[in-house]
């Protein structure tokens, strides 16, 4: 008794007309979906990849501080040079040939 | 690096001892305000920087309207760096359009226009419009279906300019909508046009900025100030803060490479909420204040109207503000200037947070 009321209840739950309508809603559906899920990795995807990414990113700003710190030092010298006038062309200077 | 015989050799042919001298006689004033001065040489490097990474991707990129879209996802996916130098690129020109701005409004609110600087003023708001044009047809060389919805925006309201609209539309569009034909044209302007123009713009722009030396804001002008050589004092100052910009610029493409979103479909309805770039969205916003029509009349070519009023005024104002021109306060200007600047900054956050 129980077995034919599962089987009429299967029955009218996949008859060929819903089966039908599930096939084609897949069909139409599933390439819209997968497309809308599917994002483009814009950024290296496995995991080692993308720690050497970053630690690349932490030696490039030690590279840009040490440059700026260079940069700073000789500045710094520079205007020094310049305070004490010793960068100014003496035009009385005798020529050493 | 010391090279005796390339020297000899070039100043047998050359006047390297001028050159020098040109070098060693610029000297740019120094005061609380002269941060200023750094924003255009900012600018200068992340165009430099823009020509490098477009350079590179120029290799890899199909303008064609079936493989534009597959293209930049080898660029991304496929090509060692690649996202790395798409992100670069993406993020330099962001940079480079707001260093843009704060450079036009220092440039504005300190009166460096005045006399006799008007013409300094003019190359740069052209190269500032030539870079909103470069944003726009770099946008649509991605043909996802945002740029293809926001350049169909944007050249749809350049078509509702009276009298000319139409050809203007048509001129940039290269078809009835945007097609192929549309990416063809975006890419000449892109790669070929706007960057000759640029370049040519550029060199005009430091040779006036040369010409007159710098500008110095009329509070400070009567104080007697310190002068400091360009080379090397200023310029290494300069190299600095290039750095740090790279370092910035860097680091944002590294942690917020840009999305690449659906490929563009011309049959398909825009994108719900979309949003053009960042400094789209004050014209986006003031084109929203008005109704479809007033008296009659079409409101997006009013609205159109009074937008490129607002901007020729802006354009004009070193011809129209002679007071500052004769030394003299105006105060008005500057109101003007305040005002433009709060506009676009509340404009741009309102159709950011809308």
């Amino acid at each position: 008794m129980l077995t034919r009321h599962i089987q009429n209840h299967l029955k009218r739950l996949l008859n060929r007309t819903r089966l039908a309508a599930v096939a084609a809603l897949l069909f139409w559906t599933t390439p819209l979906g997968a497309a809308a899920a599917e994002k483009i990795a814009v950024f290296p995807e496995v995991p080692y990849d993308g720690y050497i990414v970053y630690e690349s990113l932490i030696v490039f700003w030690a590279a840009i501080i040490g440059l700026i710190v260079i940069i700073r030092m000789k500045l710094r010298e520079i205007e020094r040079t310049q305070a004490l006038g010793a960068d100014r062309q003496d035009k009385d200077a005798p020529l050493l040939e | 690096m010391n090279c005796p015989r390339l020297r000899d050799w070039l100043e047998e042919r050359y006047d390297l001892d001028g050159i020098k001298g040109i070098a060693r006689g610029k000297f740019v004033p120094e005061h609380r305000h002269d941060i200023w001065y750094y924003t255009g040489g900012i600018t200068l490097f992340l165009f430099l920087l823009q020509f490098l990474t477009g350079m590179l991707m120029a290799f890899y990129y199909v303008p064609h309207v079936d493989f534009a879209y597959k293209s930049i996802i080898e660029i991304v996916t496929k090509l060692r760096m690649g996202w790395f130098f798409k992100s670069l690129h993406h993020w330099g020109a962001q940079m480079a359009i707001l260093f843009l701005f704060v450079h036009l409004f220092g440039t504005l609110l300190m009166k460096s226009y005045r006399k006799p600087r008007e013409l300094v003023w003019v190359t740069g708001f052209i190269l500032l419009g030539i870079s909103i044009f470069f944003g726009l047809s770099g946008y649509l060389l991605l043909w996802d279906e945002r740029a293809f919805a926001a350049v169909r925006v944007a050249t749809g309201g350049a078509g509702a300019f009276p009298v000319v609209g139409g050809f203007i539309k048509a001129f940039l569009r290269g078809s009835i909508d945007v097609t192929g034909e549309t990416l063809l044209r975006f890419y000449a302007f892109h790669v070929a046009i706007l960057p000759l123009v640029t370049l040519a713009l550029i060199g005009l722009h430091l040779l006036f900025v040369q010409f007159h030396g710098m500008s110095v804001p009329p509070s400070l002008e009567k104080e007697k100030l310190r002068e400091v050589p360009f080379f090397p004092n200023v310029f290494y100052k300069d190299l600095m803060i290039w750095l740090v910009v790279l370092g910035v610029v860097v680091t944002l493409a590294v942690l917020f490479p840009p999305e690449i979103g659906v490929k563009a479909d011309p049959l398909a309805p825009p994108p719900e909420n979309i949003k053009p770039e960042w400094y789209f969205l004050f014209l986006l916003q003031t084109l929203k204040l008005f109704p479809g029509s007033i008296l009659g009349m079409n409101g997006e070519t009013i609205a159109i109207l009074t937008v490129s009023g607002a901007i020729l005024f802006f354009f004009l104002i070193p011809f129209l503000d002679r007071k500052s021109g004769r030394g003299e306060r105006s105060p008005l200007f500057t109101w003007i200037g305040i005002f433009y600047l709060i506009y676009f900054l509340v404009m741009t956050a309102v159709g950011f947070l809308s």
